[in-house]
C-alpha cells in the first residue's frame, strides 16, 4: 500500500471512534472538572475532602490501569460496559481530576475586588458565581483548558488497549497484516498531529475572541 | 432631629488579636454627609467596610434605618448572628464606590451599571437600560456605553463605578478614598460628579478622603479617627479650623505642611 493508501485506510476505519472518544470524555471531563472544582471551594470540610481523594486518586494513579481497572475488573463485581462507555469513563474521570485544579486556580485568581463589588452590589453567593467570577475565571482557565484537550485527545490512543477500534488500534491491525511498520506508525503520527494542531488554534483563537478589548 | 439612618453601637473590630475598631459609637443623619479623615491604620476604612459587610463585626451592633445589619432578634427578644437573608435585606441600603473601581471587566460599561438591578433587583432588562443610560448622562459618560473597561482612564472607570453604585439607589452611600488610585488631573472630574450627587441631597454619603479642600466643601460634618476611636467629630470649621485633640492638631499640621511643601 502507498503511505496515502495508508492513511486513507487508517482515517476511514478509526478516525469516527477516536474523535468520539475525544468528544465525549471532553466534556465528561469538564462536567466533572467544574462541579470537583467549585466543591474545593466549599466551605464544608466534608465536601472538600470527598473531592479531594476523588481528584488525588485519578491524578495519583495511571490512566491506563484505570482504563483496565474499569474495563476489566468492574465486571468481575457485575458492572459491565462496552469498551466505548469504558474508555469515556476512564479518560472523562481522569481528565476531569485534572480540569478540577485548573477550576479551582482559575477561580481563585479572579481579583478579589471582584467579590466586594459583587457583595456591595447584593448579589447573591450563587449569581455572584454565575455573572461575576465564572465569566472571568472562564477566560484565566482557556490556556489550561486548551493544553488539557490536547493532552486528552493524545491519551486516546490508549483506548486501543482495551479493544475499542480507534486509530491506534487500527495501526495495529495493519501493521499485522501488511508489516509495513515504518509508514504506518509514520502515517499515525501525521494524523494526530494534523487533528491536534488545529484544535491549539482554534483554542487560541477562541481566547483572543473572548479577551478582545476586555483585559 | 429624625431617625438616625445608620447607628454604631459599641462596635469593635478584631483582626485576631489586632484590635483596629476599639467601640465606637456613631450616628449618621438621612441625608447627611460624612466625611472620614485619619492617619492610615487608624480604622476609619474597617469602619465603613463593617457598614458594608465587607468585614465581619467583632462586637456591637449597627442599626440601619432601625434595623440590625448584622444582627437578628429571636423570639425572646434576644440578638443573633443575622441570617443571608436578613443580612441582603439590610444590606440593599447600602452601596460603595472603591478605591481601585473592581469595575467588571468582562462586561460593557451599561452592562456594568445594569447588571445589578436585572439580576439582583429583577428589574425589567428595557427599563434597567433607560435607568443605566440616565446615569451615564449624569456622571458624563453617555458615549462610553458600549465601551469595555480596560479602554477607559481611571476617572472614567470611576465614575462608571459611581453610576453603577448610584443605579441601585442606596440610601448610604461609601466612598473608599475615591480618588486616591487616580493621576492628579484625572481627581477633578471625580470630585465634581461626587460634589453633583451631595448637592441632590438625599442620599447620605460617608466619604474616606485625604482630599481635605474636598471635605470642607461637601462633608457636613468630619470624624477624625486615630487609633480605632473617633477622636473628634464635628463641622468642618470647627475640626479643620479650631482642632481640640492634639493628635487632630498634629495630624493636621503635618497635613498641611506636606500639601505646602514644593515638590
Amino acid at each position: 500500500m502507498s503511505f496515502w493508501d495508508l492513511i486513507v485506510s487508517l482515517l476511514g476505519q478509526g478516525l469516527v471512534i477516536t474523535l468520539l472518544t475525544t468528544v465525549l470524555a471532553a466534556i465528561l471531563a469538564l462536567v466533572l472538572g467544574f462541579i470537583a472544582g467549585l466543591m474545593r471551594l466549599s466551605k464544608n470540610k466534608l465536601v472538600r475532602f470527598l473531592v479531594s481523594i476523588y481528584v488525588e486518586v485519578f491524578r495519583g494513579t495511571s490512566l491506563l490501569v484505570q482504563l483496565f481497572w474499569i474495563y476489566f475488573v468492574l465486571p468481575m463485581f457485575g458492572i459491565t460496559m462496552t469498551a466505548l462507555t469504558a474508555a469515556v469513563l476512564a479518560i472523562g474521570l481522569n481528565f476531569g481530576a485534572y480540569t478540577s485544579e485548573v477550576v479551582r486556580s482559575g477561580i481563585q485568581s479572579v481579583d478579589k475586588g471582584q467579590i466586594e463589588a459583587s457583595i456591595a452590589l447584593n448579589f447573591t453567593k450563587v449569581q455572584r458565581m454565575k455573572r461575576i467570577i465564572i465569566p472571568q475565571a472562564f477566560i484565566i482557565m482557556l490556556p489550561n483548558l486548551g493544553n488539557q484537550l490536547i493532552e486528552l485527545f493524545k491519551s486516546t490512543s490508549l483506548v486501543a488497549l482495551i479493544t475499542l477500534t480507534d486509530l491506534t488500534y487500527q495501526a495495529n491491525v495493519l501493521n499485522a497484516t501488511t508489516l509495513q511498520t515504518t509508514q504506518i506508525f509514520t502515517a499515525l503520527l501525521v494524523i494526530y498531529f494534523v487533528i491536534a494542531w488545529p484544535m491549539t488554534k482554534g483554542m487560541k483563537l477562541l481566547e483572543r475572541k473572548m479577551t478582545e478589548g476586555r483585559m | 432631629m429624625s431617625e438616625p439612618i445608620v447607628k454604631y453601637n459599641n462596635v469593635t473590630k478584631y483582626f485576631d488579636d489586632l484590635m483596629v475598631l476599639d467601640g465606637i459609637d456613631f450616628e449618621i443623619q438621612p441625608g447627611e454627609k460624612v466625611a472620614l479623615v485619619g492617619p492610615s491604620g487608624s480604622g476609619k476604612t474597617t469602619f465603613a467596610r463593617l457598614l458594608m459587610t465587607l468585614e465581619e463585626i467583632t462586637d456591637g451592633t449597627i442599626e440601619v434605618e432601625g434595623d440590625y445589619l448584622w444582627h437578628e432578634e429571636d423570639s425572646n427578644g434576644e440578638l443573633k448572628p443575622a441570617s443571608t437573608e436578613h443580612l441582603r435585606k439590610v444590606r440593599s441600603n447600602i452601596g460603595m464606590v472603591f478605591q481601585h473601581f473592581h469595575l467588571f471587566p468582562h462586561m460593557t460599561v451599561l452592562e456594568n451599571i445594569i447588571e445589578a438591578p436585572v439580576t439582583v433587583k429583577g428589574i425589567d432588562k428595557k427599563e434597567a437600560i433607560k435607568d443605566g443610560k440616565e446615569m451615564l448622562e449624569k456622571v458624563g459618560l453617555s458615549d462610553k456605553a458600549d465601551t469595555y473597561p480596560a479602554q477607559l482612564s481611571g476617572g472614567q472607570k470611576q465614575r462608571v463605578a459611581i453610576a453603577r453604585a448610584l443605579v441601585m439607589k442606596p440610601k448610604v452611600l461609601i466612598f473608599d478614598e475615591p480618588t486616591s488610585a487616580l493621576d492628579p488631573e484625572l481627581v477633578g472630574e471625580v470630585l465634581d460628579v461626587i460634589k453633583d450627587i451631595a448637592n441632590q441631597g438625599e442620599t447620605s454619603m460617608l466619604l474616606i478622603t485625604h482630599e481635605m479642600d474636598f471635605a470642607r466643601e461637601v462633608a457636613d460634618r468630619i470624624a477624625f479617627f486615630d487609633a480605632g476611636k473617633i477622636v473628634e467629630d464635628g463641622p468642618p470649621s470647627e475640626i479643620l479650623y479650631n482642632p481640640q485633640a492634639p493628635r487632630l492638631k498634629e495630624f493636621l499640621e503635618r497635613f498641611m505642611s506636606t500639601q505646602a511643601s514644593p515638590e
